[in-house]
């Protein structure tokens, strides 16, 4: 996270040296308060919600914020996830701005529907807290919102929760310009129960870059009756993919005009990607998502030939971020993706999505690194082996707790 | 029989050019209902036979609003559809769900209960005709005792009773759930008009004729629907809060054989040496009709 100038007032540094943002209260939160304020603070119309470890907090506060009328929206307890997704989907249809939660299971339940919003092209953000499935566990882990990858979500991974915040008003412009939903993905616990400080903007700087929702003509209306989601005949279906793909396409350029007048607008820019030391003299990049990020980002100023490629925009894949980000990189260097998410598959999720970006493009020796399933702590200890590990005679996929 | 109710269409609000099969109950019933709802109506269709006959993409069969859904959440997207409408001061318009037996007695089933017991200001239709017709005929858990589809064939055919629905969907406590036969269409109207007219959560269940599926003439629809009511094996009647009222007393007894005689489906019931199994069913029948007789009763003792 980088931080770029507000456009009236400049952020002050106070006597510490600490940043300041202005017309922002500064909150000790935990992230799933942060995702819910962040709920409040787009003004979301419908909350159709369904309670799941570790998502709980966010819903139980946004019943709570319904509840002591600080928030103007219907909030409904539904009977499942896919229920959810389904009247998330009829709220949008009839033009509501509409923010749900889940996680691991939930997310794998609402599946049928998650295709379902993306192909109504409805502009609908959730924020999922990732676990995974069987076996049972609750813990922090990328497999869940991984598995999604291909339902059409627009997938944005926050590494702390004051970017979780700002990404679910960032996303609310992405979604509502593209008709795409957007998934705001935070980790279990490190993020969704753990407290940190927050900045939180002030409604009306919120309003200001977030204007109400603006009908697009396609919306259910009594006024205009229409049928929406007839069985499409083939002459027509090919049409609807090539328009998606039209859109998916703009996804990349636009998160970084988003994060950038994000930036201008609040005080804190984002990126599609953000890379640190990577340079001509870099000899391995760790590439990382979510919090495990600070980590590593701590553990290489101890390495100063090691680099960090953070990716936070993780679906569509940003291909020319990433190779932007790489540039400098020599074609001798080594990738090492950090893969929180296990898909039953030899490779984890970020090397085959890396693999694709480099394809005639660029040709580095990538060694794929597991850690973090189910939760498991990765101490900086972990990062240093795994930079040893890559450095010296790696396999090509390693289980760095299980095999070093 | 009861008298003649007036129940010509007179503001028709369906397009010529359905996609329905000849003798289906979908037509009639749709008809009949979107003239009473009238256009400021928005229709929630799961996978179902009427997903077809509304038309593919762009078409648009009725004079209102048609949502296509997933199967297994049509009253979850009718929910999200009525809030939306409701925050925008639509409060009067009405959302109507439009399922057959499979999307409300099988896989829609927990999405159904879900909205009845939040006492969603939803209007369900179930159009009832015992099967997955759509796709062919396949047994749902509306199928009735003895029946034969394309999942339970020949001597396979269906050994278990339909669940109850009604009963089920009463006991949520909703404000309003009626039987309907398209060959009492009086009675048929009025409960669609007091269906309407009512707040909350409320559910019709429309015995569904299907020449394809009960292996019947479509000229039979209504006169099979008859005999259903005649021989109690679809009796009339309705639930406010879980008072029972029926609504239709056939005047003398009709055994099941008239009404399931002339369907195909239960053609091999009636081979030689299945008597029993007349005998079952008949039995059962009686038995429910009893059952709904004490029901009444209970229903309005001080």
């Amino acid at each position: 996270m980088t931080n770029g100038t507000i456009t009236e007032e400049k952020n002050i540094a106070n006597n510490s040296g600490k940043t300041v943002y202005p017309r922002h209260t500064e909150k000790i939160m935990k992230g799933n308060f942060a995702a819910a304020e962040a709920a409040k603070l787009c003004r979301s119309g419908f909350i159709p919600a369904y309670p799941i470890t570790p998502q709980t907090t966010i819903v139980e506060e946004l019943s709570a914020k319904v509840a002591r009328g600080e928030m103007d929206a219907a909030y409904v307890n539904m009977d499942s996830e896919h229920s959810v997704f389904a009247a998330a989907m009829g709220a949008a249809l009839a033009g509501e701005r509409v923010f749900t939660a889940t996680s691991g299971q939930g997310l794998f339940y609402a599946h049928e529907v998650l295709h379902a919003i993306a192909h109504f092209r409805l502009p609908i953000v959730i924020c999922n807290v990732g676990r995974p499935s069987i076996p049972w566990n609750i813990w922090s882990d990328q497999s869940d919102s991984i598995s999604q990858r291909d339902t059409g979500w627009v997938q944005i991974y926050g590494e702390s929760s004051q970017e979780v915040l700002d990404s679910v008003i960032q996303s609310f412009i992405i979604a509502e310009e593209l008709d795409l939903p957007v998934m705001v993905v935070l980790d279990a616990f490190y993020q969704s129960h753990t407290s940190e400080n927050i900045w939180i903007p002030e409604q009306q700087l919120v309003d200001e870059f977030l204007p109400a929702k603006k009908s697009k003509g396609d919306e259910i209306d009594l006024e205009s009756p229409k049928s929406i989601g007839g069985l499409v005949p083939p002459e027509h279906y090919e049409k609807f993919n090539y328009t998606y793909w039209q859109n998916i396409n703009q996804v990349e350029e636009l998160t970084n005009k988003v994060g950038k007048d994000f930036g201008k607008h609040f005080g804190r820019e984002y990126k599609a990607v953000e890379s640190f030391n990577i340079n001509k003299n870099t000899k391995l990049v760790l590439v990382t998502m979510s919090s495990i990020t600070t980590t590593a980002r701590g553990v290489i100023k101890n390495h100063p030939d090691v680099g960090l490629l953070k990716l936070r925009l993780f679906k569509p894949f940003p291909k020319q971020s990433v190779l932007e980000a790489l540039k400098e990189l020599p074609d001798d260097a080594i990738i090492a993706p950090i893969e929180r998410n296990f898909l039953g598959d030899n490779y984890g999720a970020t090397i085959q999505e890396l693999m694709r970006a480099f394809y005639n493009e660029r040709n580095f020796k990538m060694y794929d690194f597991y850690t973090g399933l189910g939760g498991k702590d990765v101490p900086p200890l972990t990062i240093e082996k795994i930079i040893y590990k890559a450095k010296n005679n790696p396999k090509d996929v390693n289980w760095i707790d299980l095999e070093y | 029989m009861e008298p003649l109710f007036e129940f010509a269409i007179k503001d028709e609000k369906v397009y010529s050019g359905a996609l329905s099969c000849r003798g289906c109950g979908w037509s009639l019933l749709v008809r009949h209902l979107s003239s009473i709802l009238g256009e400021d109506t928005v229709y929630v269709v799961p996978a179902s036979c009427f997903s077809i006959i509304a038309g593919p993409f762009p078409l648009n069969e009725l004079k209102g609003s048609i949502v296509h859904t997933v199967f297994a959440a049509a009253p979850a997207t009718a929910t999200g559809v009525r809030a939306a409408l409701d925050r925008k001061g639509k409060k009067d318009a009405t959302v109507a769900v439009l399922a057959g037996d499979g999307g409300t007695f099988d896989i829609g089933f927990q999405s159904m209960s879900g909205a009845a017991s939040r006492g969603e200001n939803i209007l369900y239709v179930v159009n009832n005709n015992g099967a997955y017709m759509n796709t062919g005929i396949q047994t749902s858990t509306a199928t009735p005792y003895g029946a034969v589809t394309t999942t339970n064939p020949g001597e396979g055919y269906k050994k278990t009773w339909p669940k109850d629905l009604m009963g089920i969907i009463a006991a949520h406590n909703i404000p309003y759930a009626a039987t309907i036969s398209l060959a009492h269409m009086g009675d048929a109207r009025e409960k669609m008009k007091r269906a309407k007219e009512t707040e909350g959560f409320r559910l019709l269940m429309i015995d569904g004729p299907c020449p394809p599926g009960h292996k019947t003439d479509p000229s039979q629809s209504i006169s099979i629907g008859r005999l259903a009511v005649e021989t109690k094996l679809y009796p009339l009647f309705e639930v406010e809060h879980q008072k029972y009222k029926i609504n239709y007393f056939p005047e003398k007894f009709v055994p099941i054989d008239e009404c399931l005689k002339p369907q195909g489906r239960f053609k091999h019931i009636f081979k030689e040496g299945n008597e029993q199994l007349i005998k079952d069913i008949q039995e059962h029948t009686d038995a429910n009709w009893k059952r709904l007789l004490a029901l009444e009763k209970i229903s309005y003792e001080e």
